[in-house]
């Protein structure tokens, strides 16, 4: 088990370092399964995985090392790039959700955590990652396509709880092969970062709906989450539509705070904001860093691209709801504790953000359609310039 | 010169044992413990020496068989120029016989 979690731990290494320096993930993975003894190996992982996560934010950051005898080790980092991972929100939020995960393996393995559950949050991450590939593929539907998806999300929202697994009073979760999910956790910032993308009155019914759905499960970690990124989108950008979708998500958010809502604290899901610290010091500060790393998209969004304010605005209001949810109640702490709905949730959310930063709508289109192929662009470009 | 700048105790340490062991490759795991540097201050420095010339790396076949084979690390002769140049500090030389010489 000791030596599976380190071959994980180091695997997740591997994927945090940048594509020109992929060699070196694979001496670290192989270094690793030629320890012998299985704790010995699952340290010097964990000593990989901080090695990478500083070796990748070098990489994005600073950009690739100019090389050369005259920057010996030690020497001043040279200047930043400029197309560092700042300018780049979509690749600045995949990087933080990896981080964050990989911090959620540190505390996980640190408080004895069963391997599966190590392995089903990286094989979310996974997933995930490939679904935020394959959308940014995907070529633009039309407007009438956007709302028509958004409202059928919804509508699958209102079915979960309508359909669903229930458990302890509450109808949230699915079961697919055995596998319990909690749509919502994705759905919700989808569909309230799709809002803030386009207000139109189809994406607004969509809101409408998924406030019903929260309620009616009831889901007061997502309703809250709901309420929380169109109070954001508010105050970042008002607007009728923006108000008449707080006003609902607000009401779902009451009507889930009159409900019981007596679900108990699963271990290594809920409550581990507290119970990491009884761990190791090292762990709960673990959980607090991937937490806040989660936030970090947006607010360097928020500082460094004022076009696009509201959408950076929901996107850290929705996350931030999460958060103190799952601080406050027993709530699954996303991406750092047991759990791959929050982790697919996250990453499909970041998709909503813009690839770059700092250049005006009307030029990011004209870049855009010059920058022909490439991944992230594709997708920007599918979705609408008002943000 | 900017070579003679701020080299960290651990790369100093480092490159002594590397330097010790002269032309002969060695691998991550045996430098931590060698060096006394976690794997998480290794591969940053490693990657640095590689990328500015003073390191040789290479994958090499497996000393028992049926194990993976393993990346092995030298330095190169600049390497050990900077090992000479930068030797560890006293207080912090590692455990497997600094004697200020390379063999």
């Amino acid at each position: 088990m000791t030596r599976r979690a380190a071959m994980l731990i180091v695997w997740l290494a591997s994927a945090l370092l940048p594509a020109p320096l992929r060699g070196w993930a694979r001496a670290m993975s192989a270094e690793t399964s030629a320890i012998d003894r299985p704790w010995p190996a699952l340290l010097f992982a964990l000593g990989c995985l901080g090695g990478a996560l500083r070796e990748a934010l070098r990489f994005h950051l600073l950009g690739p090392a100019e090389g050369g005898a005259s920057a010996p080790p030690g020497s001043e980092p040279p200047m930043p790039s400029p197309t560092s991972l700042l300018d780049r929100p979509r690749h600045l939020a995949a990087f933080c959700a990896v981080a964050a995960t990989g911090l959620g393996f540190a505390y996980m393995t640190a408080a004895g955590a069963p391997v599966r559950y190590l392995v089903m949050n990286g094989a979310a991450l996974t997933l995930g990652l490939l679904i935020v590939a394959a959308l940014a593929r995907t070529p633009r539907p039309g407007r009438v396509g956007r709302g028509a998806i958004g409202l059928a999300l919804a509508a699958a929202l209102l079915l979960v709880g309508l359909l669903g697994v229930s458990a302890d009073g509450a109808t949230r979760w699915i079961s697919v092969g055995g596998l319990v999910l909690q749509p919502g956790l994705f759905l919700i910032p989808a569909l309230a970062l799709a809002f803030a993308r386009s207000s139109d009155r189809i994406s607004l019914l969509a809101i409408l709906v998924a406030a019903a759905a929260v309620a009616l499960q009831p889901d007061r970690a997502m309703a809250g989450a709901l309420v929380a990124g169109m109070a954001g989108l508010a105050l970042a950008r008002p607007s009728r539509a923006a108000l008449a979708a707080l006003a609902a998500a607000a009401a779902a958010f009451a009507v889930t705070l009159v409900r019981a809502d007596a679900s108990p604290a699963m271990p290594f899901v809920d409550q581990i904001f507290y119970s990491s610290f009884s761990v190791h010091p090292l762990a709960g500060a673990a959980v607090l860093a991937g937490a806040a790393l989660m936030l970090v998209p947006a607010l360097i969004g928020v500082a460094r691209d004022q076009d696009r304010r509201a959408v950076y605005a929901t996107f850290g209001a929705v996350w931030l709801a999460v958060i103190l949810a799952a601080a406050l109640g027993n709530y699954p702490t996303p991406l750092v504790g047991y759990g791959g709905s929050a982790i697919l949730g996250y990453l499909i959310s970041l998709v909503a953000l813009p690839p770059r930063t700092g250049v005006s709508v009307g030029a990011e289109r004209e870049a855009l359609t010059a920058e022909a192929g490439s991944e992230s662009d594709t997708l920007y470009a599918a979705l609408p310039a008002r943000a | 010169m900017a070579r003679n700048r701020s080299l960290s105790a651990q790369a100093r340490n480092l490159l002594a044992v590397m330097a010790q062991g002269g032309s002969r490759w060695h691998h991550g795991y045996d430098l931590c413990r060698r060096a006394g540097i976690k794997s998480g201050t290794l591969y940053p420095l490693l990657i640095r020496l590689e990328e500015q010339g003073y390191l040789d790396a290479e994958w090499r076949a497996p000393a028992e068989p049926g194990r993976p084979a393993r990346h092995a690390y030298r330095l190169t002769a600049a390497g050990l120029e900077l090992a000479l140049d930068n030797p560890p500090a006293a207080a912090q030389r590692p455990a497997s016989g600094w004697s200020g010489k390379f063999a």
